[in-house]
């Protein structure tokens, strides 16, 4: 496999995503709205806390829902602070593996499949550059941009978070931790990979970038899922669940990836034009 | 020298077979036509020779590869026009250039630029290399597409109806193109086409196909023996008289004669025209006719063509 071949698909692909706002627009929209308006929320919190008539009674089921080592984190601290704490660090979590899938899934849906709907893929099958190139050359347009907005993202939540922190907890900072150092660098770039070496395979077996889309979105069902886990205190991100998560979707990334150089055949491809 | 060299190449889809047993050779620096209507199997038979689908049954070569071995050396010196122009529209002309430039392998710099200025000039759109192809015209969008074909300088070019959507001066253009590819620079052109005008002026050989299937390989020129029969003789006259007719139904080789009297012509049909027309004029001379032209009627490729395919 030539590197500087499947460089050469993700630049150029990455110069038409550049000028494509239905692309744009969701992986913009997504990451802003958990980077800032969570966040924005979060600074209300402590404004509703205070306000007369106010019970803090629903908090009081959620911290009795976690774990015992998070309860004793939560020892000695005011209301206020609990849910600052509990929010920022653990409920809000899952959506950051959200912002690399959804990202990562439109722009995949639209590689094979928006080849295919703009008549544009017979051309580029037709170049000397073999499948397993064009193949890598699709996941890392779709992979490198997802993880910067991610990145971006946490930085500006990071930042947002601690602007908070520095108030509520009297100069203390909340974030970065290890935790969320192992979901951003470790957790979501596995998963996004897994995401988008499948989302590949179903943009290239499909006619069109929608259909790609509608299926590639059931791959966000498992990931909300650990959304609610975590918001219901089933599962929380620990240092050893995040571990053992990279773990897993490493090797699941392994298996997706060699599926995908087996299953991706320019004729299979071609065989599906609109 | 054969380029490409087809061996009862097939494929099927399904119960469908788009292609079926075709076996033909082209040389080095010939144009070879793929002449039929739509859905005859041109475009799958380009597909399968440029190793963008596999074939069902068969073999073929394509500069000295096998397509089914060295898939990646055939699209290496391969240049194809696919059916539609196959353009990045957001991308600019030069960007869709620079591209497929670095895809073919031209990764020296100012090499690629030289090479792509070259064709941009040579199609007129150098001006709008900066313009987003989505902004072009059908013609230029076409120019643009061969231009993208040729970026590589490959020696053999799959052209897939090259001249469909461009007025008639692009056409010519075009054709003028790959006329100076195929004679000067020795490029082998395949060109689909349900195009009979681009067949007859720019083909050495033509294949008609049908269903799948070949139905006859030929130059222009035998296809249109072999169809319509032999050609026709026209004599036009000062004056015609019954003499005269008489003097050319006496020859040898003479089938039929036909009179337009209105017209002062004699439609003469011979079993071999060329050497039988002087004896005709002689004949004409000798019994007083004066002749004014004399013209060798062949049917077109269309309606030979068309006769074809309505038979088939």
């Amino acid at each position: 496999m030539r590197i500087r071949k499947a460089m050469l698909v993700f630049r150029k692909d990455w110069l038409e995503i550049r000028r494509n706002w239905q692309v744009i627009l969701p992986i913009v929209v997504i990451p802003f709205m958990v980077s800032v308006l969570l966040p924005v929320l979060l600074m209300s919190i402590p404004n509703l806390a205070n306000i007369p008539g106010t019970s803090s009674g629903g908090l009081e089921v959620m911290i009795q829902n976690l774990p015992k080592h998070i309860q004793d984190e939560l020892l000695g601290m005011t209301d206020q602070q609990v849910m600052v704490y509990i929010m920022s660090l653990y409920f809000f979590a899952p959506f950051f593996l959200v912002i690399p899938l959804m990202a990562s899934s439109v722009i995949a849906s639209d590689s094979f499949a928006g080849e295919k709907e703009r008549k544009t893929i017979e051309a580029l099958l037709a170049t000397p550059i073999s499948d397993s190139e064009l193949f890598l050359g699709k996941i890392m347009v779709s992979f490198i941009p997802s993880m910067m907005v991610t990145v971006v993202s946490f930085v500006i939540y990071s930042t947002v978070v601690d602007l908070v922190a520095l108030t509520v907890f009297n100069g203390r900072l909340l974030l970065p931790n290890l935790v969320w150092i192992l979901l951003i660098f470790g957790l979501a770039p596995t998963l996004a990979l897994a995401s988008i070496g499948l989302t590949v395979m179903i943009s290239a077996k499909v006619k069109g970038f929608r259909e790609a889309q509608q299926i590639s979105v059931i791959l966000l069902v498992p990931i909300l899922a650990l959304v609610f886990g975590q918001v219901t205190g089933a599962i929380i991100f620990g240092p050893l669940v995040v571990a053992a998560l990279i773990g897993l979707f490493a090797i699941v990334d392994l298996a997706v990836f060699q599926i995908g150089l087996k299953v991706f055949k320019r004729e299979k491809i071609l065989s599906k034009l609109a | 020298m054969s380029v490409i060299e087809v061996e009862g190449l097939t494929k099927s889809f399904g119960s469908l077979t788009a292609a079926d047993h075709l076996s033909f050779e082209v040389e080095e620096g010939e144009v070879f036509g793929l002449l039929g209507p739509n859905g005859a199997g041109k475009t799958t038979t380009v597909r399968m020779l440029a190793c963008l689908i596999s074939a069902s049954e068969g073999s073929a070569r394509v500069g000295g590869y096998d397509i089914a071995q060295d898939s990646l050396r055939v699209r290496e010196i391969v240049g194809i026009l696919t059916e539609n122009p196959s353009l990045y529209e957001r991308l600019t002309a030069y960007e869709n250039m620079d591209f497929f430039a670095e895809a073919y392998g031209l990764s020296d710099v100012s090499e690629k630029r030289n090479r792509i200025r070259e064709l941009l000039q040579f199609f007129e759109l150098w001006d709008r290399r900066n313009d987003k192809a989505a902004t072009f015209s059908k013609g230029m969008k076409q120019k643009l597409a061969v231009a993208r074909a040729l970026v590589h300088k490959p020696p053999i070019l799959f052209l897939d109806e090259p001249t469909s959507g461009l007025d008639p001066e692009s056409s010519k253009e075009v054709r003028d193109l790959m006329e100076r590819l195929s004679r000067r620079e020795k490029h082998t052109i395949l060109l689909c086409t349900h195009r009979l005008e681009d067949a007859e002026k720019l083909c050495s050989r033509v294949m008609i196909i049908d269903r799948g299937k070949s139905v006859i390989v030929g130059t222009p020129d035998e296809l249109r023996d072999k169809i319509a029969g032999q050609p026709i003789l026209e004599v036009t006259l000062k004056k015609l008289n019954q003499k005269i007719v008489e003097a050319v139904r006496e020859l040898n080789h003479v089938l039929e004669v036909n009179v337009d009297d209105s017209a002062s012509k004699l439609i003469v049909t011979l079993d071999d025209v060329q050497s039988v027309t002087p004896d005709v004029v002689k004949n004409i001379v000798h019994a007083g006719g004066m002749v004014l032209s004399v013209n060798t009627l062949r049917p077109s490729l269309e309606e030979a063509y068309l006769k074809l395919v309505k038979e088939g």
